[in-house]
């Protein structure tokens, strides 16, 4: 493998971008309109325009991406995570175009990517399943047999998209009157973000936790199982915080769900890297939730308590490479890690999205500090894609030091021009749940509807003064330069002229 | 120079004024010694004394950002990372548009720039409290926009399928 295409944009080019350079594999970039400056262009050797802004038509066509990696020679084909990485039509027509797919096989992602089909396969692992129907509903089920199904699955129940992830497609329902509304708003989003209104139940269990299990596979029959991610932190099925290891995971827990993982794996003969979601009930019963086949979002957390580089063993599973791991050691974590999605949100406005364009970036680093990010000032964050634009991730020896940890570099993270998460972050990082790690999927969910709306960046008096003196003085100085002649007025022309000069030399 | 600064709902009275290395900065008639050295077009560096040390802000010194906001007044400051909104002598500058907001048409605007995917009201028609009236997509999310109160939809400004900017206005209620 000489030459790799990423089929993505974001930090998460971005990040497979660095592990070419690494590897010396040269790194080939695909680009929409919007993204013809973004930082994975320039990072890196070649880049490739494939299309308008719009996702369908530029980093959703198959058809250009093959194209851009005829062009450019590429051998092999990494898709990330989103877009078309559990796209099956996408690695085939990357497999028939002569190169390697940087993922398992076009069958794992069809059998896993679909959730009914999933289910099924751990079934047969002998994993339990969360309870559910087991067939998935297309458009043309009439409402009547939709009711009578969710009246045998129970309430309260998920509707969810078959071919769904991230929380798209999907609704709770706790009163069968909003069960129409919600199938047809789950099949809505899942036709928009998966092409495929197909969805089906599934029974939700009380106050579970989110605990996944990353696997490695290679193609000589090897599956390796690694210390799970608890990322019970999320907000309307949006992963916002991941940790590892889990706070209530003990080590004969972690050995009985990695092997399970590694069950579920085996059995459709899964290959390179993927993650098989659990819920985990409150007597540490787990069930099998669904299986990711591809590189997560919140990867790194693992990279960082267990020393490896996944993205590079991705590329060499790919190369037909054995994994030559020590299965023991990948189930020692080293530390502790929290990693925080930090999104172009305002959560004093009910998380709304806030694109534009970033004016001022100050990122933390130091000790066992790591931002994955493709965000820089001067740089607009599009409205096209998924708001992310950086994932802030901190390690430390233990727990409460990752978290002081984190706290401390949210504290170093400025980004202005836009609203984003960072002031959210530094409050849930004080809650005294989140500190002892009591929480479950839904607990995020109950505490911001409780809050009702009060704002995440609590100011003081001291700090309304220290802004209130910057901005006193930021006016005082560009008065001139702005045009504003009401505050101007007033002022003597040698300040005119002192302001004029101030901002010049500012500037 | 003398400023009427509102920050969270409070006024403060600010008179600025130069001194050898910096400024000389009451709030509310607390004086601040002030050496303000800009890093960039936004940044400062703030290093601050007071008259008398039990008079004391927390720190001396302050690292902030100053946002020049979309109206004329508007600023966002970065205190540390939390930012704060900052109306400099707002007063004078437009009449208070939040006055009266229990009384008087509701105007529903897009508070952010996305695509229309559904108008679930029309007008004339009579909409409650907390009911969605608009769905819009932005960033591959779908948001319900809904009525701050009860009325009847007067106007309606946009149709499904169209692509609106912030601050756009897409109905309004009587």
């Amino acid at each position: 493998m000489r030459k790799l295409l990423i089929a993505n944009r974001g930090e998460i080019a971005v990040r497979i971008i660095r592990a070419c350079r690494e590897m010396g594999i040269s790194p080939v970039a695909v680009y929409s309109e919007c993204d013809r400056t973004a930082p994975h262009v320039r990072m890196s050797d070649e880049a490739y325009a494939i299309g308008p802004s719009a996702p369908g038509e530029s980093y959703l066509r198959i058809d250009r991406l093959i194209d851009a990696a005829k062009r450019s020679g590429a051998d092999a084909v990494h898709p990330g995570y989103g877009f078309l990485a559990e796209n099956e039509h996408f690695a085939s027509a990357v497999r028939d175009a002569g190169l390697t797919f940087v993922g398992p096989t076009p069958d794992a992602i069809a059998t896993m990517g679909n959730k009914t089909a999933a289910r099924a396969a751990a079934i047969r692992a002998g994993v339990p399943v969360v309870p559910g129907s087991e067939a998935a509903l297309d458009a043309n089920v009439p409402d009547a047999e939709i009711a009578t199904l969710a009246a045998s699955v129970g309430y309260p129940l998920l509707v969810k998209a078959v071919a769904g992830g991230g929380g798209k497609g999907m609704r709770t329902v706790t009163d069968p009157a909003d069960l129409a509304g919600a199938v047809r708003a789950a099949r809505s989003e899942a036709a928009t973000a998966f092409g495929d209104a197909a969805v089906y139940f599934e029974r939700r269990l009380v106050r579970p936790r989110h605990v996944e299990v990353q696997l490695l596979g290679d193609t000589h029959g090897t599956v390796l199982p690694l210390v799970e991610r608890e990322c019970s932190i999320q907000r309307r099925h949006q992963k916002v915080v991941e940790e590892t290891p889990s706070p209530v995971v003990s080590p004969a827990l972690r050995a009985s769900m990695a092997s399970a993982a590694a069950a579920v794996a085996k059995a459709v003969g899964y290959t390179n890297a993927g993650t098989i979601e659990f819920l985990l009930d409150e007597n540490g019963r787990f069930y099998f939730l669904e299986m990711n086949t591809r590189l997560q979002v919140e990867h790194p957390i693992t990279e960082m308590v267990t020393g490896l580089d996944l993205v590079r063993w991705q590329i060499r599973i790919a190369r037909g490479e054995k994994i030559d791991l020590d299965p023991v050691l990948l189930l020692a974590p080293r530390g502790h890690a929290i990693e925080c999605r930090v999104y172009a949100e305002d959560p004093d406005n009910g998380f709304l999205p806030s694109p534009g364009r970033i004016t001022c970036l100050r990122t933390p680093s130091g000790p066992g500090i790591r931002d994955d990010s493709a965000a820089a000032a001067g740089l607009d964050v599009p409205i096209f894609y998924d708001p992310l634009i950086s994932k802030l991730i901190a390690w430390a020896e233990d727990r409460p030091l990752a978290i002081a940890r984190m706290r401390r570099a949210l504290d170093e993270y400025l980004v202005a021009g836009i609203k984003t998460t960072v002031p959210f972050f530094a409050w849930l990082l004080a809650q005294p749940e989140f500190i002892d790690g009591r929480f479950h999927t839904a607990f995020l969910d109950d505490v911001l509807a409780a809050r009702n709306g009060r704002p995440f960046a609590e100011t003081t008096a001291e700090t309304e003064e220290i802004a209130a003196i910057a901005a006193a003085i930021h006016t005082a100085l560009s008065a001139p330069s702005t045009g504003d002649g009401q505050t101007a007025a007033g002022a003597p022309a040698r300040w005119k002229t002192e302001a004029r000069l101030e901002s010049l030399r500012g500037l | 120079m003398h400023y009427e600064i509102e920050i969270a709902g409070r006024l403060r009275q600010v008179a600025v004024t130069r001194t050898g290395d910096g400024f000389a900065v009451a709030v509310d008639g607390r004086l601040r010694q002030v050496n303000a050295t800009r890093i960039d077009a936004q940044r400062w560096s703030l290093v601050v004394s007071a008259e008398s040390k039990s008079d004391m802000p927390a720190r001396v010194s302050y690292d902030v950002v100053t946002t020049p906001g979309p109206v004329g007044g508007a600023l966002t400051v970065h205190v540390g990372s939390i930012p704060i909104s900052v109306v400099v002598n707002g007063r004078r500058r437009w009449r208070r548009r939040d006055e009266g907001a229990g009384s008087g048409p509701q105007r529903v605007a897009a508070p952010m720039p996305g695509k229309v995917v559904r108008v679930l009201v029309a007008p004339g028609e009579t909409v409650r409290a907390r009911q969605p009236l608009v769905v819009v997509e932005a960033m591959k999310m779908e948001n319900e926009l809904r009525a701050g109160r009860a009325g009847t939809v007067s106007e309606v400004h946009v149709r499904e399928g169209v692509s609106v900017d912030a601050g756009a206005l897409l109905i309004v209620i009587q």
